[in-house]
């Protein structure tokens, strides 16, 4: 069958095909200032922009930042044993630990063996905290900093050092009731 | 004993009709044929029938009273079994809640953890909760049970799998349960390291982590991994394995059960040798010789370098072919040789070649026994090999043969074999004697006299007698396992001819359950000669269009001059080949020797002008087949380590290079040609082999295997054993622990042999020698050192010593007779 250019057209309809008298008016005008008047409304509440990041909102206790391993405070020793419970939890699968043996004169953990490599691939994750939950002996928890951005990925890898080092504190912690 | 018939019975499974065959385990009947799981710990098929140690496998039968264990109850006709009652949860839950009141909470530092049978049972079958607060029993953690396994024994459950093994598959009889109750705990007489040839095995089965393994501890959990399949190809018996893949490492080779092959186990060289795919002494860049010394040098420069070579030497190339090589690297090097060179001076058999029409009549398809008829066989004989060094994997099967299946076994051999307590009768002959041994079995089947045919070969006339008796017993299904010793040397044909008699006096000849089994020298012997890498057969044993030089010749020529250069497909002629003296003159004389190696054994350190990088078998892929013709896939598991690359492409560069591009652009195509023109793997494709392998000789295309000269055979007097007369006799045989990938593994190294001269007592005494001093044995102004190791079944007159050891090999010493003396 042969192709009608006619048949194509489609009417477009781009405003009312009269000007619309009252009715019109009102839509011209009515309706901004009905707008209009939920902006000037606020106007008494004051400015409520946060200056990031001279100025930072306080996170809550169990905000899931960025990670952190821990020592046991009296011996020193890394909490952590390498079992890879939280690699296996981790479903981004950015979690890498190598394990090794503790040896009487090389002594990291407290069992018998330790995580040789413990590497968080940051750029990867996804913070879900189920790495925390998976861990028999909290040695990995969330903490509170979540300013991880960095020009290069592979400085988002975080190794065993960076994770058991203090923290830096540089996210205000919300205080109880605030 | 012949296969038991398979009969099927009907029983109700959980208010399901299940089929199973009778006197098959309920526990095995209910997973297989009814898709139910009854949890076990102490019960594996493979380690034979069960003990019923953990109670972990309760069910109720109807019409009697008590629960049974499913693991120790056989199944009968219109048996009706509840695997899920309210009485049968309570019982799991209780054993459960009852083997855990000792165990430790190790999970997170336990190599078992994720990959447990009792984590898995606790969590699938137990209560959840424990009521014990009293404090758990406590052992010394891990403990060294030997270099290889680490034990520790609060975790163990006592399920005896460990100690049933030592004591009733491998027969090593050395792991022992200590004191009673709770007390007990596994450990060996004295607490001797637990060294034996199939010690990994334990680690494998132990249903917790009592029992690990030390080169593996702490390297991954089991989501770390992946494992992939192939093939061990560190001996003939070519088990099949599961490599543990992590971070493109092997960090584990574990059993990939094949009823067909390897019945679940594993050698402690298979399972620990991984190890030298990842040291620093592996080749892993292309070397060259520069000023005496072996340096590293481009792929481009090596290649270029050694197609120049070669061009040059053209026809008077020689190759030898070892037995790691797969199929399709042989055919690319035949490709090479025969198409590009125009040499047919190839070879892939030590010490010469066999007769092709006896070589085809060796590897009839009818005459083929198999793996498992090892087993079912009314008798054995083992002849003139040692399965526990020769292909290990087999000493099991014949010991289960022995102890489950009533077989019969007969041993006839120079040195005492490992087999020898199993056996119904084991006789000895002197060494190299194999022929004339075989020819005195012959002899007294057919009603001869015997006796001075066995005088010749150094044996018990009364001993042939019996054994002979014995075998006419038997039965009609009987398989010889033989080793390729019995066809080497320089009375190799007179050997097969004495062979294929023997077995046309037993009736072997299409016998079901019965037949030959070689185990050869190399993993990959029977392929090779299959695709035509031998000096008179071209592919698919056909004859050769013009003969070249076998091994032997080869070197011959060499030193003579008459070839000027060689080609070592992982071949160390100065390990493998009967002569070290013949091949030191040989490759110092040699122009160009080319060599394809993981490590720089003798001739390759000294000698080679260019050494490729060779693949470690889990970095290849190809087709191997086993010694039973079984047709198995290598699958690559891992990248090539370092600079090393696929040796089938750079045999195909190589001949592209000289000017006869082979046109083979990856490996399947290769596999697929060979399927294509070896007539009896006619059919066949990698699909088809898949991850358990083919029997060619079981199919129809077996029938074009070419036709060979039927038995008997005219056979001639052999000479007679040399007497000692003072002097001892040479024996030589290849230990299981002796290869380059044992010595390079740093959890092996502790078992690579030093060279060890085995005699009798009454020799050592006659000659003034005590145990473990330290001896030389001389002939012909050659000389070899080792330490005197005194064996009380060795026999009389004869000093038995390593080939294959690095620079003390059995090889630089001439027989027949030898000098023994302190050093
Ligand atoms: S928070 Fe979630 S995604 Fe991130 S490391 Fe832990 S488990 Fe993985
Ligand atoms: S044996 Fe199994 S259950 Fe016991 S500690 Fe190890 S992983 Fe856990
Ligand atoms: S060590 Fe393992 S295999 Fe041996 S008895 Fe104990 S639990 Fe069983
Ligand atoms: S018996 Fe042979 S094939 Fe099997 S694991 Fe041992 S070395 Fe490998
Ligand atoms: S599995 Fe049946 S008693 Fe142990």
């Amino acid at each position: 069958m042969a192709w009608d250019p006619e048949k194509d057209v489609i009417e477009v309809i781009r405003g009312p095909k009269e000007a619309g008298g009252a009715g019109g008016l009102y839509r011209a005008f009515g309706e901004t200032l009905r707008g209009l008047k939920t902006t000037f409304g606020q106007l008494r509440m004051g400015v409520d922009t946060i200056q990031y990041p001279e100025e930072k909102i306080p996170v809550y206790p169990r905000f899931r930042g960025r990670h952190q391993l821990h020592r046991f405070e009296d011996s020193g020793l890394e909490k952590c044993v390498g079992c890879s419970l939280c690699a296996a939890a981790c479903p981004s699968d950015c979690i890498r630990v190598v394990a090794a043996e503790n040896t009487p004169e090389h002594r990291v953990s407290a069992g018998e063996r330790y995580a040789a490599v413990y590497e968080i691939n940051l750029s990867r994750c996804i913070f879900c905290g189920y790495c925390e939950v998976a861990c028999p002996f909290d040695a990995i928890t969330m903490g509170h900093d979540f300013e991880l951005s960095d020009a290069n990925r592979s400085d988002l890898i975080f190794t065993k050092e960076m994770l058991l080092a203090e923290p830096i504190e540089r996210t205000p912690l919300r205080a109880e009731g605030e | 004993m012949p296969r038991p018939l398979e009969k099927l019975v009907s029983l109700t499974i959980d208010g399901n009709e299940v089929q199973a065959p009778e006197g098959m385990m309920l526990a095995d009947a209910a997973l297989k044929y009814g898709d139910v799981e009854i949890p076990v710990f102490c019960y594996d098929a493979k380690i034979g029938p069960p003990v019923g140690a953990c109670r972990m496998c309760l069910v109720e039968i109807e019409g009697i009273p008590k629960m049974q264990a499913g693991c120790s109850v056989a199944v009968t006709d219109g048996m009706v079994v509840h695997t899920n009652t309210p009485t049968v949860k309570a019982a799991q839950e209780a054993v459960l809640e009852f083997i855990l009141i000792n165990h430790p909470l190790d999970c997170p530092v336990c190599d078992k953890g994720g990959e447990c049978p009792l984590q898995d049972n606790a969590f699938g079958w137990g209560g959840g909760l424990s009521r014990f607060i009293e404090p758990k029993r406590h052992f010394e953690k891990p403990l060294a049970l030997s270099p290889l396994i680490a034990i520790d024994r609060e975790r163990c459950i006592l399920c005896y799998r460990c100690v049933r093994f030592s004591q009733e598959v491998s027969e090593d009889d050395q792991l022992v349960l200590e004191e009673r109750g709770a007390d007990t705990f596994v450990t060996t007489f004295d607490a001797h390291p637990y060294v034996a040839p199939f010690s990994g095995n334990i680690t494998e089965l132990c249903p917790v982590g009592a029992l690990t393994s030390r080169p593996y501890r702490f390297r991954a959990r089991p989501w770390d991994i992946e494992q992939a399949g192939s093939v061990c190809t560190l001996c003939p018996a070519q088990c099949n394995v599961s490599f543990s893949v992590r971070d493109e490492r092997v960090l584990r080779v574990m059993a990939r059960d094949h009823e067909g092959v390897d019945d679940g186990w594993l050698c402690d060289k298979g399972r620990f040798a991984y190890q030298a795919i990842h040291v620093d002494e592996r080749i892993t860049e292309p070397m060259m010789r520069d000023g005496g010394e072996l340096r590293p040098v481009t792929w481009d420069l090596a290649i270029e370098s050694a197609a120049k070579l070669l061009s040059h030497a053209g026809a008077n190339t020689g190759a030898l072919v070892g037995g790691e090589t797969t199929n399709e690297e042989g055919v690319l090097l035949t490709h090479l040789m025969r198409e590009t060179l125009g040499s047919n001076d190839l070879d892939s058999r030590p010490g010469g070649a066999l007769e092709l029409e006896l070589l085809r009549a060796l590897n009839a398809p009818t005459l083929q026994a198999s793996v498992p008829d090892l087993q079912y066989a009314h008798a054995v004989l083992v002849l003139d090999c040692e399965p526990v060094d020769d292909a290990p994997v087999l000493d099991l099967r014949l010991r289960k043969g022995v102890r489950h299946h009533g077989v019969k076994l007969l041993i006839g051999s120079s040195r005492p074999s490992a087999l020898d307590q199993r056996a119904a009768l084991s006789t000895r002959f002197a060494p190299g004697c194999g022929e004339a041994f075989a020819a005195a079995l012959g002899a007294e089947l057919a009603g001869q006299s015997s006796a001075s045919l066995a005088a010749a070969a150094g044996a018990d006339p009364d001993d042939v007698v019996a054994l002979v008796a014995q075998l006419r017993d038997a039965g009609e299904e009987v398989v010889i396992l033989w080793g390729e010793r019995l066809t080497a040397g320089p009375r190799r044909n007179e050997g097969a001819r004495a062979l294929l008699n023997l077995a046309d006096q037993l009736g072997l000849d299409g016998q079901d359950g019965g037949g030959l089994l070689e185990i050869p020298s190399g993993t990959n012997s029977r392929g090779l000669r299959e695709v035509g890498v031998l000096p008179n057969a071209s592919i698919g044993l056909a004859d050769a269009a013009t003969a070249g030089r076998d091994s032997q010749q080869i070197g011959e020529a060499l030193a003579a001059g008459d070839l000027s250069a060689v080609i070592l497909l992982h071949s160390d002629p100065l390990l493998d080949q009967p002569s070290s003296a013949l091949w030191q003159r040989a490759l110092g004389k040699a122009s160009a020797v080319i060599a394809h190696a993981a490590f720089l054994t003798p001739a390759v350190r000294e000698h080679a002008n260019i050494v490729f990088p060779a693949e470690s078998y889990a970095e290849k892929e190809g087709t191997v087949v086993h010694p039973d013709s079984r047709v198995q896939r290598l699958r690559r598991s891992i990248a090539r380590q370092g600079e090393t690359r696929a040796e089938w492409a750079l045999l195909a560069e190589l001949a592209a290079k000289i000017g006869n591009d082979p046109k083979a652009l990856t490996c399947s195509m290769v596999s697929a040609r060979i399927f294509e023109q070896v007539p009896f793997y006619a059919g066949l494709s990698l699909d088809l082999i898949g991850g358990v392998g083919v029997r060619w000789s079981e199919r129809e295309a077996a029938a074009s295997f070419p036709a060979a000269p039927a038995a008997p055979f005219a056979l001639d007097a052999p000479p007679v054993a040399a007497s000692p007369n003072g002097l001892l006799r040479l024996g030589s045989f290849r230990s299981i622990w002796a290869s380059p990938e044992v010595e390079a593994s740093p959890a092996l190294a502790f078992l690579h042999p030093r060279q060890r001269v085995e005699m009798s007592a009454a020799d050592a005494e006659r000659l003034g020698i005590s145990h473990g001093e330290n001896v030389t044995v001389a002939s012909n102004g050659d000389s070899v050192e080792g330490l005197a190791h005194i064996r009380a079944s060795a026999p009389d007159g004869t000093v038995f010593l390593q080939t294959s050891i690095p620079g003390e090999s059995a090889a630089l010493l001439e027989g027949p007779l030898v000098e023994v003396k302190r050093a």
